[in-house]
Protein backbone atom coordinates (compact mmCIF):
# COMPACT_ATOMS: atom_id res chain seq x y z
CA UNK A 1 0.00 0.00 0.00
CA UNK A 2 1.45 3.30 -0.99
CA UNK A 3 1.62 5.84 1.80
CA UNK A 4 1.87 9.61 1.64
CA UNK A 5 5.51 10.60 1.25
CA UNK A 6 7.02 13.36 3.38
CA UNK A 7 10.36 15.15 3.54
CA UNK A 8 13.08 13.83 5.78
CA UNK A 9 16.45 15.39 6.43
CA UNK A 10 19.22 13.52 8.24
CA UNK A 11 21.96 15.80 9.56
CA UNK A 12 25.23 14.98 11.29
CA UNK A 13 28.01 17.30 12.47
CA UNK A 14 29.94 16.20 9.38
CA UNK A 15 27.19 17.20 7.00
CA UNK A 16 23.89 16.14 5.52
CA UNK A 17 23.57 12.45 4.76
CA UNK A 18 20.01 12.25 3.50
CA UNK A 19 17.44 14.72 2.23
CA UNK A 20 14.56 13.25 0.32
CA UNK A 21 10.98 12.08 0.55
CA UNK A 22 10.16 8.85 2.30
CA UNK A 23 7.00 7.04 3.34
CA UNK A 24 8.15 6.08 6.81
CA UNK A 25 11.02 6.62 9.22
CA UNK A 26 11.82 3.99 11.79
CA UNK A 27 14.19 4.55 14.70
CA UNK A 28 14.39 4.21 18.48
CA UNK A 29 13.74 6.89 21.06
CA UNK A 30 14.79 6.62 24.68
CA UNK A 31 11.26 5.34 25.32
CA UNK A 32 11.12 2.71 22.59
CA UNK A 33 10.92 1.98 18.88
CA UNK A 34 9.04 4.49 16.83
CA UNK A 35 7.74 4.67 13.26
CA UNK A 36 6.90 8.04 11.80
CA UNK A 37 4.46 8.50 8.92
CA UNK A 38 3.46 11.67 7.12
CA UNK A 39 1.41 14.15 9.16
CA UNK A 40 2.60 12.78 12.46
CA UNK A 41 1.84 14.98 15.45
CA UNK A 42 4.62 17.53 16.12
CA UNK A 43 7.26 15.68 18.08
CA UNK A 44 10.60 16.20 19.71
CA UNK A 45 12.29 12.97 20.66
CA UNK A 46 15.65 11.82 21.96
CA UNK A 47 17.15 8.96 19.94
CA UNK A 48 19.33 6.12 21.14
CA UNK A 49 21.85 4.19 19.05
CA UNK A 50 20.01 1.82 16.75
CA UNK A 51 19.23 1.13 13.12
CA UNK A 52 17.71 4.07 11.31
CA UNK A 53 15.45 2.89 8.50
CA UNK A 54 14.11 5.19 5.82
CA UNK A 55 11.35 3.54 3.80
CA UNK A 56 11.21 5.07 0.34
CA UNK A 57 8.62 2.38 -0.38
CA UNK A 58 7.76 -0.99 1.12
CA UNK A 59 10.52 -2.63 -0.86
CA UNK A 60 13.14 0.12 -0.94
CA UNK A 61 14.61 0.71 2.48
CA UNK A 62 17.73 2.73 3.28
CA UNK A 63 19.44 1.52 6.41
CA UNK A 64 21.94 3.31 8.60
CA UNK A 65 23.54 2.61 11.93
CA UNK A 66 22.93 5.75 13.96
CA UNK A 67 24.47 7.02 17.17
CA UNK A 68 22.66 9.21 19.66
CA UNK A 69 20.51 12.03 18.42
CA UNK A 70 17.21 13.81 18.22
CA UNK A 71 14.17 13.76 16.00
CA UNK A 72 11.98 16.74 15.32
CA UNK A 73 8.71 16.45 13.45
CA UNK A 74 7.21 19.75 12.39
CA UNK A 75 4.23 20.00 10.11
CA UNK A 76 5.10 18.08 7.01
CA UNK A 77 8.76 17.34 7.55
CA UNK A 78 11.05 15.43 9.84
CA UNK A 79 14.53 16.39 10.91
CA UNK A 80 16.79 13.67 12.26
CA UNK A 81 19.91 14.90 14.03
CA UNK A 82 22.43 12.23 14.94
CA UNK A 83 26.04 12.47 16.06
CA UNK A 84 27.16 9.74 13.67
CA UNK A 85 25.77 7.46 10.98
CA UNK A 86 27.34 4.58 9.07
CA UNK A 87 25.93 2.39 6.41
CA UNK A 88 25.32 -0.94 8.12
CA UNK A 89 27.71 -2.91 5.92
CA UNK A 90 30.59 -0.61 6.85
CA UNK A 91 30.45 -1.60 10.50
CA UNK A 92 33.55 -3.46 11.60
CA UNK A 93 32.64 -6.11 14.16
CA UNK A 94 36.14 -6.67 15.54
CA UNK A 95 36.75 -2.94 15.94
CA UNK A 96 33.40 -2.60 17.70
CA UNK A 97 34.23 -5.55 19.99
CA UNK A 98 37.38 -3.75 21.00
CA UNK A 99 35.59 -0.47 21.68
CA UNK A 100 32.89 -2.27 23.63
CA UNK A 101 35.57 -4.00 25.69
CA UNK A 102 37.21 -0.65 26.44
CA UNK A 103 33.86 0.87 27.47
CA UNK A 104 33.23 -2.12 29.74
CA UNK A 105 36.66 -1.75 31.32
CA UNK A 106 36.03 1.92 31.96
CA UNK A 107 32.64 1.11 33.39
CA UNK A 108 34.20 -1.43 35.75
CA UNK A 109 36.83 1.01 36.98
CA UNK A 110 34.52 4.05 37.30
CA UNK A 111 32.95 4.74 40.64
CA UNK A 112 29.22 4.59 41.19
CA UNK A 113 27.35 7.83 40.54
CA UNK A 114 30.15 9.63 38.68
CA UNK A 115 29.87 11.32 35.30
CA UNK A 116 32.68 9.09 34.13
CA UNK A 117 30.48 6.08 34.75
CA UNK A 118 27.53 7.55 32.91
CA UNK A 119 29.74 8.31 29.91
CA UNK A 120 31.02 4.72 29.90
CA UNK A 121 27.46 3.42 30.09
CA UNK A 122 26.46 5.48 27.08
CA UNK A 123 29.48 4.24 25.12
CA UNK A 124 28.69 0.67 26.05
CA UNK A 125 25.10 1.06 24.89
CA UNK A 126 26.26 2.57 21.59
CA UNK A 127 28.72 -0.19 20.75
CA UNK A 128 26.31 -2.92 21.85
CA UNK A 129 23.70 -1.54 19.48
CA UNK A 130 26.20 -1.27 16.60
CA UNK A 131 27.55 -4.72 17.26
CA UNK A 132 24.06 -6.19 17.08
CA UNK A 133 23.58 -4.50 13.70
CA UNK A 134 26.96 -5.74 12.46
CA UNK A 135 26.11 -9.30 13.48
CA UNK A 136 22.78 -9.17 11.69
CA UNK A 137 24.27 -7.75 8.51
CA UNK B 1 83.83 27.37 -3.32
CA UNK B 2 84.82 24.86 -5.93
CA UNK B 3 82.76 24.62 -9.06
CA UNK B 4 81.63 21.07 -8.34
CA UNK B 5 80.44 21.97 -4.83
CA UNK B 6 78.33 24.85 -6.10
CA UNK B 7 76.77 22.59 -8.69
CA UNK B 8 75.81 19.95 -6.14
CA UNK B 9 74.40 22.60 -3.81
CA UNK B 10 72.21 23.94 -6.59
CA UNK B 11 70.95 20.42 -7.23
CA UNK B 12 70.11 19.84 -3.57
CA UNK B 13 68.31 23.17 -3.17
CA UNK B 14 66.30 22.36 -6.31
CA UNK B 15 65.28 19.07 -4.76
CA UNK B 16 64.18 20.81 -1.57
CA UNK B 17 62.18 23.26 -3.64
CA UNK B 18 60.39 20.42 -5.37
CA UNK B 19 59.38 18.99 -2.00
CA UNK B 20 58.19 22.30 -0.56
CA UNK B 21 56.17 22.99 -3.73
CA UNK B 22 54.52 19.58 -3.46
CA UNK B 23 53.75 20.15 0.24
CA UNK B 24 52.25 23.52 -0.57
CA UNK B 25 49.92 21.99 -3.11
CA UNK B 26 48.87 19.16 -0.81
CA UNK B 27 48.15 21.66 1.96
CA UNK B 28 46.07 23.80 -0.41
CA UNK B 29 43.91 20.84 -1.41
CA UNK B 30 43.43 19.79 2.21
CA UNK B 31 42.65 23.34 3.23
CA UNK B 32 39.71 23.46 0.84
CA UNK B 33 38.32 20.24 2.28
CA UNK B 34 38.81 21.50 5.84
CA UNK B 35 36.96 24.73 5.01
CA UNK B 36 34.03 22.72 3.67
CA UNK B 37 33.86 20.68 6.85
CA UNK B 38 33.54 23.82 8.96
CA UNK B 39 30.61 24.79 6.74
CA UNK B 40 29.02 21.36 7.08
CA UNK B 41 28.85 21.69 10.85
CA UNK B 42 26.74 24.85 10.75
CA UNK B 43 23.32 23.36 9.92
CA UNK B 44 23.74 20.75 12.64
CA UNK B 45 24.78 23.29 15.27
CA UNK B 46 21.87 25.50 14.26
CA UNK B 47 19.36 22.66 14.53
CA UNK B 48 20.66 21.69 17.98
CA UNK B 49 20.20 25.28 19.10
CA UNK B 50 16.64 25.47 17.75
CA UNK B 51 15.70 22.25 19.48
CA UNK B 52 17.23 23.47 22.73
CA UNK B 53 15.21 26.64 22.55
CA UNK B 54 12.04 24.72 21.84
CA UNK B 55 12.62 22.23 24.65
CA UNK B 56 13.58 25.01 27.08
CA UNK B 57 10.37 26.84 26.29
CA UNK B 58 8.37 23.70 26.91
CA UNK B 59 10.21 22.95 30.14
CA UNK B 60 9.70 26.49 31.39
CA UNK B 61 13.40 27.00 32.02
CA UNK B 62 16.78 25.42 31.55
CA UNK B 63 17.30 22.65 34.11
CA UNK B 64 20.04 23.01 36.65
CA UNK B 65 22.64 20.75 35.10
CA UNK B 66 26.04 20.26 36.75
CA UNK B 67 27.87 21.45 33.64
CA UNK B 68 26.07 24.81 33.89
CA UNK B 69 26.96 25.37 37.52
CA UNK B 70 30.01 27.27 38.56
CA UNK B 71 31.99 25.58 41.29
CA UNK B 72 32.27 27.42 44.61
CA UNK B 73 36.01 27.74 44.39
CA UNK B 74 38.15 27.77 41.29
CA UNK B 75 41.35 26.07 42.37
CA UNK B 76 41.97 23.64 39.54
CA UNK B 77 41.93 24.74 35.94
CA UNK B 78 42.08 22.40 32.97
CA UNK B 79 43.68 23.70 29.79
CA UNK B 80 43.19 21.93 26.47
CA UNK B 81 45.67 22.93 23.80
CA UNK B 82 44.75 22.07 20.23
CA UNK B 83 47.79 21.54 17.98
CA UNK B 84 48.68 19.42 14.96
CA UNK B 85 50.33 16.03 14.65
CA UNK B 86 53.02 17.38 12.37
CA UNK B 87 55.28 20.39 12.16
CA UNK B 88 56.52 22.35 9.14
CA UNK B 89 53.64 24.74 9.49
CA UNK B 90 55.29 27.96 10.54
CA UNK B 91 54.27 29.26 13.96
CA UNK B 92 51.09 27.18 13.98
CA UNK B 93 52.04 24.82 16.80
CA UNK B 94 54.45 26.98 18.73
CA UNK B 95 52.06 29.89 19.16
CA UNK B 96 49.47 27.57 20.73
CA UNK B 97 52.02 26.07 23.08
CA UNK B 98 53.26 29.54 24.02
CA UNK B 99 49.72 30.83 24.68
CA UNK B 100 49.01 27.71 26.74
CA UNK B 101 52.12 28.17 28.86
CA UNK B 102 51.29 31.83 29.40
CA UNK B 103 47.76 30.95 30.55
CA UNK B 104 49.15 28.19 32.77
CA UNK B 105 51.68 30.51 34.37
CA UNK B 106 48.98 33.11 35.01
CA UNK B 107 46.90 30.59 36.92
CA UNK B 108 49.85 29.19 38.78
CA UNK B 109 51.06 32.59 39.97
CA UNK B 110 47.48 33.17 41.18
CA UNK B 111 47.92 30.06 43.32
CA UNK B 112 45.81 27.71 41.23
CA UNK B 113 46.80 24.32 39.94
CA UNK B 114 46.60 23.38 36.30
CA UNK B 115 45.66 20.14 34.58
CA UNK B 116 46.75 19.70 30.97
CA UNK B 117 45.02 18.15 28.00
CA UNK B 118 46.47 18.21 24.50
CA UNK B 119 45.25 17.26 21.08
CA UNK B 120 47.90 16.71 18.41
CA UNK B 121 51.32 15.08 18.78
CA UNK B 122 53.13 18.41 18.76
CA UNK B 123 51.21 19.66 21.76
CA UNK B 124 51.65 16.42 23.67
CA UNK B 125 55.41 16.35 23.12
CA UNK B 126 55.78 20.06 23.92
CA UNK B 127 54.04 19.51 27.24
CA UNK B 128 56.31 16.58 28.03
CA UNK B 129 59.35 18.66 27.09
CA UNK B 130 58.26 21.37 29.52
CA UNK B 131 57.78 18.83 32.25
CA UNK B 132 54.01 18.98 32.29
CA UNK B 133 52.15 15.75 32.12
CA UNK B 134 49.16 15.60 29.76
CA UNK B 135 46.21 14.08 31.60
CA UNK B 136 44.52 13.53 28.27
CA UNK B 137 46.50 13.12 25.04
CA UNK B 138 44.58 12.83 21.80
CA UNK B 139 46.60 12.18 18.67
CA UNK B 140 46.43 10.66 15.21
CA UNK B 141 43.45 12.53 13.80
CA UNK B 142 44.41 16.19 13.41
CA UNK B 143 44.54 15.85 9.62
CA UNK B 144 40.89 14.95 9.59
CA UNK B 145 39.15 15.05 12.97
CA UNK B 146 35.85 13.19 13.25
CA UNK B 147 32.98 14.01 15.56
CA UNK B 148 33.78 10.85 17.50
CA UNK B 149 37.16 12.40 18.41
CA UNK B 150 35.40 15.49 19.73
CA UNK B 151 32.94 13.33 21.63
CA UNK B 152 35.74 11.43 23.33
CA UNK B 153 37.50 14.63 24.40
CA UNK B 154 34.22 16.20 25.54
CA UNK B 155 33.28 13.13 27.58
CA UNK B 156 36.58 13.24 29.48
CA UNK B 157 36.47 16.98 30.10
CA UNK B 158 32.82 16.94 31.18
CA UNK B 159 33.51 14.01 33.51
CA UNK B 160 36.48 15.81 35.03
CA UNK B 161 34.36 18.92 35.57
CA UNK B 162 31.22 17.25 36.89
CA UNK B 163 33.14 14.87 39.12
CA UNK B 164 34.97 17.83 40.66
CA UNK B 165 38.47 17.05 39.45
CA UNK B 166 38.65 20.49 37.84
CA UNK B 167 36.72 23.72 38.40
CA UNK B 168 37.10 25.29 35.00
CA UNK B 169 38.02 24.11 31.51
CA UNK B 170 39.64 26.31 28.89
CA UNK B 171 40.48 25.56 25.29
CA UNK B 172 43.25 27.22 23.27
CA UNK B 173 43.22 26.74 19.52
CA UNK B 174 44.00 28.45 16.22
CA UNK B 175 40.85 30.02 14.84
CA UNK B 176 40.79 29.94 11.08
CA UNK B 177 40.55 33.40 9.53
CA UNK B 178 42.16 32.84 6.15
CA UNK B 179 44.99 30.83 4.64
CA UNK B 180 47.32 33.62 5.71
CA UNK B 181 45.89 34.38 9.13
CA UNK B 182 45.20 32.14 12.10
CA UNK B 183 44.16 33.66 15.37
CA UNK B 184 45.10 32.14 18.69
CA UNK B 185 41.80 31.89 20.54
CA UNK B 186 41.20 31.14 24.20
CA UNK B 187 37.70 30.17 25.29
CA UNK B 188 36.02 28.84 28.40
CA UNK B 189 34.36 25.49 27.74
CA UNK B 190 33.12 24.70 31.23
CA UNK B 191 31.14 25.83 33.11
CA UNK B 192 28.99 26.16 30.04
CA UNK B 193 27.64 29.71 29.81
CA UNK B 194 23.89 30.24 29.64
CA UNK B 195 24.52 32.83 26.94
CA UNK B 196 26.22 30.21 24.79
CA UNK B 197 23.09 28.10 24.81
CA UNK B 198 20.28 30.57 24.58
CA UNK B 199 22.10 33.53 23.10
CA UNK B 200 21.43 34.58 19.55
CA UNK B 201 24.60 36.63 19.36
CA UNK B 202 26.27 33.91 17.34
CA UNK B 203 28.70 33.15 20.15
CA UNK B 204 28.76 29.46 19.34
CA UNK B 205 28.01 29.56 15.66
CA UNK B 206 27.22 32.14 13.07
CA UNK B 207 23.76 31.25 11.96
CA UNK B 208 22.85 34.39 10.14
CA UNK B 209 21.61 32.60 7.09
CA UNK B 210 19.49 30.32 9.23
CA UNK B 211 17.98 32.99 11.42
CA UNK B 212 15.04 33.69 9.15
CA UNK B 213 14.14 30.04 8.84
CA UNK B 214 14.64 29.81 12.56
CA UNK B 215 12.02 32.34 13.32
CA UNK B 216 9.61 30.84 10.84
CA UNK B 217 9.89 27.55 12.67
CA UNK B 218 9.53 29.13 16.10
CA UNK B 219 6.46 30.87 14.84
CA UNK B 220 5.10 27.56 13.63
CA UNK B 221 5.30 25.99 17.04
CA UNK B 222 3.21 28.55 18.78
CA UNK B 223 0.34 27.99 16.43
CA UNK B 224 0.42 24.28 15.80
CA UNK B 225 -1.03 21.61 18.00
CA UNK B 226 0.67 20.57 21.18
CA UNK B 227 4.12 19.16 20.63
CA UNK B 228 4.70 15.69 21.92
CA UNK B 229 7.94 15.07 23.86
CA UNK B 230 9.60 11.73 24.19
CA UNK B 231 10.81 11.63 26.96
CA UNK B 232 9.86 14.89 28.72
CA UNK B 233 11.57 18.16 27.72
CA UNK B 234 13.76 18.26 30.85
CA UNK B 235 15.33 14.91 30.01
CA UNK B 236 15.85 15.91 26.39
CA UNK B 237 17.62 19.07 27.57
CA UNK B 238 19.87 16.97 29.76
CA UNK B 239 21.31 15.47 26.62
CA UNK B 240 20.96 18.47 24.29
CA UNK B 241 23.00 20.80 26.45
CA UNK B 242 26.13 18.62 26.73
CA UNK B 243 26.03 18.49 22.92
CA UNK B 244 27.14 22.14 22.97
CA UNK B 245 30.42 21.13 24.57
CA UNK B 246 30.95 18.47 21.90
CA UNK B 247 30.10 20.90 19.12
CA UNK B 248 32.41 23.60 20.54
CA UNK B 249 35.28 21.13 20.70
CA UNK B 250 34.53 19.74 17.25
CA UNK B 251 34.46 23.24 15.81
CA UNK B 252 37.77 24.05 17.46
CA UNK B 253 39.29 20.86 16.02
CA UNK B 254 38.00 21.68 12.53
CA UNK B 255 39.17 25.29 12.73
CA UNK B 256 42.55 24.12 13.95
CA UNK B 257 42.84 21.67 11.06
CA UNK B 258 42.00 24.36 8.52
CA UNK B 259 44.47 26.70 10.23
CA UNK B 260 47.17 24.05 10.14
CA UNK B 261 46.78 23.48 6.41
CA UNK B 262 46.67 27.23 5.81
CA UNK B 263 49.78 27.81 7.91
CA UNK B 264 51.62 24.98 6.21
CA UNK B 265 50.63 26.25 2.79
CA UNK B 266 51.99 29.69 3.61
CA UNK B 267 55.15 28.35 5.24
CA UNK B 268 55.86 26.10 2.27
CA UNK B 269 55.23 28.88 -0.20
CA UNK B 270 57.79 31.02 1.63
CA UNK B 271 60.20 28.10 1.69
CA UNK B 272 59.81 27.61 -2.07
CA UNK B 273 60.44 31.29 -2.67
CA UNK B 274 63.50 31.26 -0.45
CA UNK B 275 64.80 28.21 -2.28
CA UNK B 276 64.31 30.12 -5.54
CA UNK B 277 66.41 33.01 -4.21
CA UNK B 278 69.16 30.68 -3.08
CA UNK B 279 69.19 28.96 -6.45
CA UNK B 280 69.50 32.34 -8.16
CA UNK B 281 72.43 33.37 -5.95
CA UNK B 282 74.16 30.03 -6.35
CA UNK B 283 73.72 30.05 -10.11
CA UNK B 284 75.29 33.47 -10.25
CA UNK B 285 78.17 32.24 -8.15
CA UNK B 286 78.50 29.17 -10.32
CA UNK B 287 78.72 31.26 -13.52
CA UNK B 288 81.22 33.59 -11.95
CA UNK B 289 83.42 30.70 -10.86
CA UNK B 290 83.17 29.07 -14.25
CA UNK B 291 84.10 32.32 -15.99
CA UNK B 292 87.05 32.78 -13.63
CA UNK B 293 88.26 29.27 -14.39
CA UNK B 294 88.04 29.87 -18.14
CA UNK B 295 89.89 33.16 -17.86
CA UNK B 296 92.56 31.51 -15.81
CA UNK B 297 93.01 28.76 -18.37
CA UNK B 298 93.34 31.26 -21.21
CA UNK B 299 95.88 33.25 -19.23
CA UNK B 300 97.86 30.09 -18.62
CA UNK B 301 97.82 29.20 -22.30
CA UNK B 302 98.89 32.72 -23.33
CA UNK B 303 101.62 32.78 -20.68
CA UNK B 304 102.85 29.40 -21.90
CA UNK B 305 102.89 30.57 -25.54
CA UNK B 306 104.76 33.75 -24.61
CA UNK B 307 107.50 31.83 -22.83
CA UNK B 308 108.14 29.84 -26.01
CA UNK B 309 108.73 32.90 -28.17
Amino acid sequence: MARTPFKVEVLTPEGEVFNDEVEMVSTRTSVGSIGILANHQPLLAMLNPTELRLYKSDSEVIRFAQGEGFLQMTGDRALVLVDEVFSVDKLNASDLQERLKRAEDELASAEEGTEERRAAERDKRRYEAFLKLADNA
Amino acid sequence: MALKDVKSRIASVKNIQKITRAMEMVAAARLRRAEQRIESLRPYAGAIRRMTRQAAQAAGNVPNLPILNEHDSEDKVAILIVTGDRGLAGAFNSQIVRAGMRAGNEYETAGKSTVWYASGRRGVSSLAFRGREAKGAYTGFTDRPSYANAREIAAELVSAYVDGEVDRVEIIYNRYVSALTQEVTRETLLPLQHATIMGDDGAVDSLGERAAEDEALDHDHEHTALVEYEPDPEEILERLIPAYVEISIFRALLESTASEHGARMTAMRNASENAGDIIKDLTLEFNRERQAAITQEIMEVVAGAESLV
